[in-house]
């Protein structure tokens, strides 16, 4: 899907399925995705199929899955939510790096200490 | 005897005199005879001059318009002469060389302010569709750095606008404005499903035998831009409830075919008849003859099969609408390099089940084994139905023998991530995973530590690396 010269044949928005905004959570670009034990059924499509090929080994995030099926992650979200609301994945919120640690709280923190004394 | 004398000359006289008067009677009456016989010829000239007149305001007011407007109208009566013996045989084919001169110098004409309309249609036409194709690019690039799903909506407003603008440019006897290489078939059928409004609704089965076949280079825009049309029209003439299913198959004269159907409300026999005409590829379509609001897609199909070789029909389908088959003949077609990898919104071939006869199955296990990639794709597929389907099968016992038979990391912490939903049953198991699952610690762990790093290194901004390296680290953790 590289954008060549030409037209790009088959566009991303295809896997929206005609939808504006994917139906259920929203999912960050680093919420991770686990496959669950979950069978799929026949009729799934060949993209949600891929997707869960994908994680069968382990987790990814979501914007890993985008660049493995070379689709953007607004799409890849669409379908992660498809298989996360037919219970075929688990998504998980990505880990917040943790922020500065509160000075104010540290001091406090010190002046107890030093009051132990 | 003078008296005979006298009696025999008077005889004489009375004789002569009698034929005289008769001949003078006859004269006369031959005088008359003419006399009557020119009036009645200038009588009869003057009707005939007078149908004449007649004919020719016919001709005028009636036959002439009349032979225009059947030009563009083709059930409309087109008059003949008014009495056709009241004129000879020579005016009367005057009279119908005029009609035909009117007709021949109305349709150069027509043809004439076609052709500018179709020139200047072509220009602006082109112009639109190369900005189209930039904002494209543009909208391409953007999908790719931002997160929004309305960036993926635009995209779609767009490709809608460059169908309608290629479509006219074919109509207007453009080139399809771009050039692809081989592409496959169902890239392709993909392609022009993107094109259609209700999209969502097409659903495209792929009963191809070779997974790789594809379409030669120059027919893969053409064959697209003409799908699109089909699909447009399939699903604009349905209802939005129904599904509108397009089946992908290749004939036993290794040509392929593809099939539209819709469960719309069909077609009468006008329109049927248009649509045929059309299909079956004129030399020339006029914008003139599309109607208000010009109804283009058939007639687009229509240019393209003209030129590019493919074939359509249309008939009523079992679906209770209509079906448009679409036949690629063989020389159209071609196989994928093996080195360009199909898109993953591809559908993957459906043999083996369901309509799938056994005999299609035959000939693709050779294909299959011939050409890796075609085979690589068709076994994933198996083992995940195959795979699942077991555990959720069996009874909980045969967990006990799973874990020993494959590789265990990845399955064991699914399955007690699993095992809550079927607690009820087994209230014993369900107490473990409760208290933390490997995630939980696995994100805890590496929470405090990045917590910890992010400490030390004071007023760097948290980094973007940590966070995408912690998933994986933790998942490193939770194997042992």
């Amino acid at each position: 899907m590289t954008p060549g010269p030409g037209r790009r044949l088959i566009p991303a928005y295809l896997v929206t399925g005609g939808r504006s905004a994917p139906t259920g959570p929203a999912l960050d670009r680093l919420a991770v995705l686990i496959r669950t034990e979950s069978s799929l059924p026949p009729d799934t499509g060949s993209e949600q199929r891929r997707l869960c090929e994908l994680l069968e080994p382990g987790a990814l995030t979501v914007v890993e899955c985008a660049a493995h099926l070379e689709l953007p992650v607004s799409a890849t979200v669409f379908l992660a939510t498809d298989l996360v609301a037919a219970g075929h994945l688990h998504a998980r919120p990505p880990i917040p790096s943790a922020g500065e640690i509160a000075r104010s709280l540290v001091e406090r923190l010190l002046v107890g200490l030093r009051s132990l004394h | 005897m003078l008296g005979w004398i006298v009696a025999l000359v008077a005889v004489a006289v009375a004789t002569s005199s009698a034929v005289r008067t008769y001949q003078a009677r006859r004269e006369a009456y031959g005088a008359s005879a003419r006399a009557e016989l020119n009036e009645r010829q200038a009588k009869a000239a003057e009707a005939r001059t007078l149908a004449l007149t007649e004919e020719i305001r016919q001709l005028a007011r009636r036959r002439i318009p009349a032979a225009a407007t059947a030009l563009s109208h083709r059930t409309a009566p087109v008059p003949g002469l008014r009495e056709a013996a009241g004129i000879d045989g020579e005016a009367a084919r005057l009279l119908g060389e005029a009609v035909q001169a009117a007709r021949t110098a109305v349709l150069e004409e027509r043809g004439r302010v076609d052709a500018a309309a179709r020139s200047a249609m072509r220009g602006t036409s082109a112009k639109i569709q190369s900005l189209l194709n930039q904002s494209q690019h543009l909208l391409h690039e953007l999908q790719h750095e931002y997160d929004d799903p309305r960036i993926l909506q635009l995209d779609f407003r767009n490709e809608l606008a460059l169908r309608r603008t290629q479509a006219t440019a074919v109509l207007c006897d453009a080139w399809p404005g771009l050039a692809r290489q081989n592409s496959s078939l169902v890239e392709v059928v993909l392609g022009a499903q993107s094109r259609v409004p209700g999209y969502e609704r097409i659903k495209v089965a792929n009963h191809l035998r070779q997974e790789r076949l594809a379409l030669v280079a120059r027919a893969a825009e053409p064959l697209a831009i003409a799908l699109a049309e089909l699909l447009a029209n399939a699903t604009a003439y349905s209802h939005p409830d129904t599904e509108v299913p397009v089946t992908v198959q290749q004939t036993a004269g290794r040509g392929a075919l593809i099939l539209v159907d819709d469960a719309g409300i069909g077609m009468d026999d006008d329109a049927l008849e248009r649509a045929r005409t059309l299909l079956s590829g004129p030399s020339e379509v006029l914008l003139t003859e599309l109607g208000d609001p010009p109804r283009t897609g058939f007639a687009v199909v229509g240019r393209l099969i003209a030129r590019y070789g493919f074939s359509c029909h249309i008939e009523s389908s079992p679906y209770g609408g209509m079906r448009t088959i679409l036949r690629i003949p063989a020389h159209l077609l071609t196989v994928m390099d093996d080195d360009r990898a199909l898109s993953v919104l591809a559908p993957k071939p459906v043999h083996a089940r369901g309509t799938g006869a056994p005999e299609p199955s035959g000939p693709q296990d050779p294909a299959a084994t011939t050409g890796p990639v075609g085979h690589l794709p068709a076994e994933p597929v198996a083992p995940t139905s195959a795979e699942p389907a077991e555990p959720a099968g069996r009874a909980p016992a045969a967990e006990a023998e799973a874990p020993p038979a494959e590789l265990p990391t990845r399955r064991r912490r699914a399955r007690r991530t699993d095992s809550p939903e079927p607690s009820t049953t087994r209230p014993q198991t369900v107490e473990e995973p409760t208290l933390r699952t490997p995630e939980q610690a696995g994100a805890a762990w590496a929470a405090l530590q990045e917590g910890t790093l992010s400490g030390r290194k004071a007023p760097g901004p948290p980094a973007q690396a940590p966070p995408a390296a912690s998933p994986s680290d933790d998942l490193g953790d939770d194997e042992t």
